[in-house]
């Protein structure tokens, strides 16, 4: 298990989302949710695209190229074109700043759909 | 990156030109409806180098929001920028061809083509395309192929156009003392005006220069084409134009405005008295803000047409684009335009009556779309098509001293304007380039003080 930094919790307005380059892991989008913060991959899973570029609806990110969704708690693929789910990262708070929690060997999100 | 448009090739100018569009001998020929060879050269020589409208920024609330339309034949797409722009693009992705978009109007955060999905942000940038990994592979440059803008975009007083010619002249030179006209309907009470309602859309067997011609100096017709209707909606007959005291026929660049001084003639015609008592309240307002001359203009028996295919009508308030589709059809989009500070009341006052009037069903639209038709098939006619049609009413009515702007010619019943109109048509189909193009302007480009008032507003743009 590895520890990300992400931001400060200041530095993420709520119902934002920013990008946070990763060489190691992939780069992550970190979300505010309304004062909840969650982790995801961001690179989307159908073409190159930075979700973190994307629209923040309810609970989905819209990637910004073909417009599919994914589920931000889960990174569950929410709609077309997207079939594949992205990682999701749980996200750890140490006073002001965000960690990302890196479980090694899990690959268990990259299920398809359905 | 997104990339200007390629510029095209100007063909051979047709070299029979001059027969057929003759102002000098005040006549053109039936043809000019007619002969595809020269549609094809309008569509090249007008169409692909005049300013052409495509659209009112009041269409416009937010970034993202856009109207889809055509300049002459080609689909466009105009977007509101996150800067509060409007860009305009050929409705068509830069990898097949392939339409992008399919309504006529709506938000959107990009447009995505349905071939290969390749997808664009709202100023038309490429950012990116499904199985996007093949292109990387092949060292594809994004930047390259975005969509392709046209080549100048502006508006004037809400009114936007747009160019395919990076060569054309300004907006504003354009133009020219048109605008000083356009005012009386588009700018004559503060905040200015709006479109209400959506676009009607709907086509006429007929070429588009008849219509176009029609509004830029055809009073002549009214009040013999539309004495049915006008006996349904005023309960009598239209007022007879040579007996209104004093009326003008006013041209630039092929542009034409006719009009009488009467103030409510036209909107008399929708049958509303609530709008001819709208008219006469504001006019106080507008005499001080445009000065008294162009007061008694906001409503009175007129006709405008920008050229090539933008016309309006005063009063009436129906704002019309001919789009031509084919020598001998064409499609007509209109909208109604009211003033924003009107009531809702007002506005939908005026909507209804432009509908009962302008609309497919109008009662006077009925009326001219019948003669236009005619007008364009009997052209089909092999040794019809080539008979001389008559241009030279009012030959020798050009005013020299006066302080009206533009090219102005004394009373309405006049074909003063269609002479003009036609004239720039020919001059166009025969110049290769805006530097060929004759200047055949003589009026003043700005009013003269008996005309003009320069109120605080005006004098601050």
């Amino acid at each position: 298990m590895k520890q990300i930094f992400l931001c400060n919790a200041d530095e993420l307005p709520e119902n934002t989302v920013r990008k946070v380059d990763n060489e190691e892991f992939g780069d992550i989008a970190v979300y505010n949710l309304g004062g909840e913060f969650y982790a995801t991959a961001d690179l989307c899973s159908h073409a190159t695209a930075s979700l973190a570029a994307g629209d923040i609806e309810d609970d989905l990110i819209i990637c910004p190229v073909h417009w599919g969704a994914f589920h931000i708690p889960t990174g569950e693929a929410r709609g077309f074109p997207c079939e594949i789910n992205i990682k999701s990262y749980a996200v750890q708070r140490d006073g002001d700043a965000l960690y990302a929690v890196i479980e090694e060997q899990n690959d268990s999100s990259l299920i398809a759909k359905g | 990156m997104t990339n200007k448009i390629k510029a095209i090739d100007i063909t051979d100018v047709l070299d029979d030109v001059s027969e057929f569009c003759d102002i000098e001998n005040n006549r053109i020929s039936g043809e000019v409806f007619f002969r595809k060879d020269i549609y094809e050269q309008e569509l090249e020589k007008v169409f692909a180098r005049c300013w052409l409208f495509v659209a009112h920024e009041s269409q416009f609330k937010k970034a993202g929001d856009y109207i889809a339309t055509t300049m002459g034949e080609d689909d466009v797409i105009v977007v509101r920028q996150k800067d509060g722009t409007h860009r305009a693009f050929i409705n068509a992705c830069p990898h097949r061809g392939n339409k992008i978009c399919f309504s006529e109007s709506g938000h959107t955060r990009g447009f995505i083509c349905n071939y290969h999905g390749w997808s664009f942000d709202i100023s038309g940038n490429l950012i990116g395309q499904h199985e996007s990994g093949i292109y990387e592979n092949s060292n594809f440059d994004a930047s390259k192929w975005g969509l392709r803008e046209v080549a100048q975009i502006d508006s004037y007083k809400g009114l936007i156009f747009a160019t395919f010619d990076a060569d054309a002249p300004s907006l504003q030179e354009y133009l020219g003392p048109m605008t000083w006209y356009m005012d009386a309907l588009f700018d004559n009470q503060e905040g200015g005006s709006e479109f209400v309602g959506g676009c009607i859309r709907s086509t006429m067997d007929c070429n588009w220069k008849i219509a176009a011609e029609n509004f830029v100096g055809d009073i002549l017709h009214a009040g013999w084409t539309h004495d049915s209707a006008a006996r349904a909606m005023l309960g009598g007959a239209v007022a007879k134009v040579s007996d209104l005291p004093e009326s003008y026929s006013v041209n630039w660049n092929g542009h034409g405005y006719e009009f009488a001084m009467d103030t409510v003639g036209n909107v008399a015609t929708l049958g509303e008295s609530a709008l001819n008592k709208y008219l006469h309240t504001i006019k106080p307002s507008v005499a001080e803000r445009l000065g008294d001359f162009r007061s008694n203009l906001i409503g009175a028996v007129s006709s405008a047409t920008i050229f090539p295919n933008f016309s309006y009508l005063p009063g009436q308030n129906t704002i019309r684009v001919w789009q031509p589709r084919g020598p001998n059809k064409i499609e007509l989009f209109t909208w109604v335009l009211v003033n924003k500070s009107a009531s809702d009341e007002i506005k939908e006052k005026w909507r209804k009556g432009a509908m009962m009037t302008f609309s497919p069903t109008g009662v006077f639209e009925m009326d001219d779309g019948e003669n236009w038709e005619y007008c364009t098939k009997t052209a089909r006619g092999r040794v019809t098509s080539k008979q001389d049609l008559f241009v030279g009413l009012g030959r020798e009515t050009a005013l020299s001293e006066t302080d009206l702007p533009a090219n102005v010619y004394e009373g309405q019943l006049n074909e003063a304007n269609s002479r003009a109109f036609y004239q720039f048509w020919g001059d166009l189909l025969k110049a290769k380039s805006w530097d060929e193009m004759p200047n055949r302007n003589f009026g003043r480009v700005k009013a003269g003080p008996s005309v003009e008032i320069y109120s605080a507003q005006e004098s601050t743009k």
